[in-house]
């Protein structure tokens, strides 16, 4: 028997009990929504999750930190620099003195494959004055390649930095909410005025331990407003570059400041070679980044990727959407009882017609066939409807959800969230099930004995 | 002549509650190429058993029964089925039409299980209802046909195939007697006109004596009367 006459033997008889079929593949349908419902919670909420890690952080950014300094081996490295001549005599710890982060090693990381730029992470301590506000701040040096990237992807007012010889710098909207009651807006274009001490000034005071009562040599530069950025709420990985105001990177380099953040650092550079705290690098594709991260580890380098972050997320939400899937399957669970029932019931009132057809030809295998399509037409069509229905459910409770959160005074998100893999495995998971269901129906079909059900009545 | 069905020591017991029944109990037979055949015998005699049997429906519980030299009882259940849609075309006292379907539908559903394509079932469907003498009903459902009308389709369905036997189940044991000739007719014809071997279940022992060329007469399970009728394809044995 070929498919084409078993699809049309199965479909006559699937219209031949419009109300049962229709309630039967109502029964799927629902189990579907529920299922894709559930799991469209959990994809959702991931997304919503991962979204903000996104936002906030860069998937192409490896943060670089020298071995001594940043996560993990931190003390024991700094101690194995300590005593680095008595060290390279124990052989039970054959410990290289860390790689220094210098331009050296940016060189270096340059060098490596798929590696797009690299650049120190560089912070200065300046006074901010406005009018009559004054404020110590710490400035950090924003690449011009970060435009659009992270927490710039949108400017909330004005623009983004345009080049980087001009004395130019971008807020943060809290800052500007501390600095003046003026509206934002109108904020954009107009000057504030820096201060700062340059480096060699400050390590002079430093060195000289009187800090607080020495007076320091300090600039003075007048910085325009080009642009007023605000982050949204969430985890702040990677967004490194987002302070109270931001000053394109090469201002800093020339302001001599390798890094403020770690004094050590700091005073080793003013010393001798300049040496940093942080690198952050950037690679050309995506999938490179955790193979560039390992290759900047193996050159003796601390590294952190915000992919290290996610990963212990995404199991969180594995196990978040197996438990919803399975909570949305007893649905469907019940529906697929419902297709045994469906499928016994229409073999039972089919009996004589399944001997006739016996009788006059068909083989066991045929009829199985039969009864299989019919049941896995239920599935595709059970699980097509599920989906829609299913999604448009998460539609109207989101809707409702946001109405509430909004009135809480919440930010309005998409908890919800179907992918494609979901819609498609929503319908095949359906027509599994349902050949499942249709498999004791189908071979109790098949083994129908022909006299019996022929037999004169 | 060649025989195209042959038995040997057929029997077929089943159990009923603590007894067995002895439905077909050591029959012998041949049935030679183009003969109609009738087998009589009273309600309860085994003549639907053997009917059955032949058709490759049930199996024997011992004995041999070979169609075509093929060996009915050693054939797996597929074979079966195989022999069924192309050896022999079944004829029912109650037509077995599938109501759901129209008449034509009926007629080229065999046709569907040899896997015949969908055209050449059409054309064949055509040609069928032309020999059973049905022009105009071919897209009405069973229930609207008339018993006689029912029966046509049901020869034509037993035809779809091109199967060398039919086997009719007292095919005219719901008809009026008018009606029952004109189907008696067609059967007479396809074994005349084109060589059908028919093998025909009755009770009706004046009726059969009109079309068939030979009886064989069981009685509790055992052949009472292997007669061979008078050599006249129309003479009776009255």
């Amino acid at each position: 028997m070929i498919f084409p006459d078993v699809f049309q033997l199965s479909l006559r008889n699937l219209r031949e009990a419009k109300l049962r079929t229709s309630l039967t593949t109502l029964g799927v349908s629902i189990g579907i929504a529920s299922l894709v419902g559930m799991v469209s919670l959990g994809v959702g909420l991931q997304e919503l999750t991962v979204g903000q890690f996104k936002k906030s952080g860069l998937f192409d950014t490896i943060t670089v930190f020298s071995a001594g300094q940043g996560f993990g081996r931190n003390a024991r490295a700094r101690g194995a620099r300590r005593n680095s001549t008595a060290s390279t005599n124990d052989p039970a710890r054959p410990e290289k003195p860390p790689e220094p982060l210098d331009d050296k090693a940016i060189e270096k990381i340059q060098a490596l494959p798929n590696v797009k730029e690299v650049y120190p992470n560089l912070r200065m301590p300046v006074e901010v004055k406005y009018e009559n506000f004054s404020e110590f701040v710490t400035a950090v040096g924003v690449p011009l390649s970060s435009r659009g990237e992270g927490v710039f992807q949108k400017i909330t007012y004005g623009s983004f930095l345009k080049n980087e010889t001009e004395e130019a710098c971008m807020l943060s909207l809290d800052f500007v909410h501390n600095m003046t009651s003026e509206d934002p807006k109108n904020l954009v274009g107009k000057e504030i005025t820096l201060s700062y001490a340059t480096a060699a000034d400050l390590a002079g005071a430093v060195m000289g331990g009187s800090l607080g009562q020495m007076t320091i040599q300090r600039t003075e530069k007048k910085y325009s407003i080009v642009g007023i950025v605000e982050r949204e709420p969430g985890p702040n990985f990677g967004g490194g570059f987002f302070s109270s105001i931001m000053v394109p990177l090469k201002k800093i380099q020339e302001a001599g400041f390798q890094d403020f953040t770690n004094p050590q650092a700091f005073l080793r550079g003013l010393s001798n070679k300049p040496s940093y705290s942080a690198v952050t690098v950037k690679v050309k594709h995506l999938q490179d980044t955790e193979d560039v991260e390992k290759k900047v580890k193996d050159l003796g380098f601390n590294a952190f990727s915000i992919n290290d972050a996610l990963q212990g997320a995404k199991k969180a939400f594995i196990i978040l959407d197996i438990l919803l899937g399975l909570v949305g399957s007893i649905a469907l669970a019940v529906a697929s009882l419902g297709i045994v029932n469906t499928m016994v019931m229409s073999i039972l009132e089919r009996t004589r017609e399944i001997g006739v057809m016996k009788a006059i030809g068909a083989g066991d295998g045929d009829i199985r066939k039969i009864f299989f399509v019919e049941a896995s037409l239920i599935g595709v069509l059970g699980g097509a409807i599920g989906v829609v229905l299913g999604w448009t459910v998460d539609k109207i409770i989101n809707f409702g959800a946001n109405i509430y959160i909004q009135r809480q005074g919440g930010f309005p998100a998409q908890m919800f969230f179907t992918p494609w893999w979901l819609v498609a495995g929503g319908i095949g998971f359906s027509i599994l099930v349902s050949l499942i269901a249709g498999s004791y129906p189908a071979s109790r079909a098949a083994r129908v004995d022909p006299i019996k059900a022929l037999r004169h009545d | 002549m060649t025989a195209i069905v042959e038995s040997v020591d057929l029997k077929r017991h089943y159990p009923m509650g603590h007894s067995m029944v002895r439905a077909l109990d050591g029959v012998s037979f041949t049935i030679q190429a183009g003969e109609f055949v009738g087998l009589l015998g009273t309600s309860g005699s085994g003549k639907s058993t053997l009917l059955n049997l032949i058709a490759g429906l049930d199996r024997p519980t011992s004995g041999t029964l070979k169609i075509f030299d093929q060996q009915l009882d050693q054939m797996s259940r597929e074979a079966l089925s195989q022999h069924r849609r192309k050896n022999v075309g079944m004829i029912f006292q109650s037509f077995n039409l599938i109501p759901t379907m129209t008449a034509f539908e009926n007629v080229t559903l065999p046709m569907m299980f040899s896997g015949v394509p969908r055209p050449e079932r059409e054309r064949r469907g055509v040609e069928l209802f032309e020999s059973v003498g049905l022009r105009d009903r071919q897209l009405h459902r069973p229930a609207e046909l008339s018993g006689g009308e029912q029966q046509r389709v049901a020869i034509a369905r037993a035809l779809a195939n091109s199967p060398a036997v039919l086997l009719a189940d007292e095919p005219t044991g719901n008809l009026d007697s008018m009606t029952a000739r004109e189907i008696l007719e067609i059967l007479k014809q396809l074994n005349e006109r084109e060589g059908k071997t028919i093998l025909w279940v009755t009770h009706d022992t004046e009726m059969a004596s009109k079309y068939i060329q030979r009886s064989i007469r069981l009685r509790d399970g055992k052949i009472a009367d292997n007669g061979i009728s008078s050599s006249s394809p129309s003479g009776g044995i009255a």
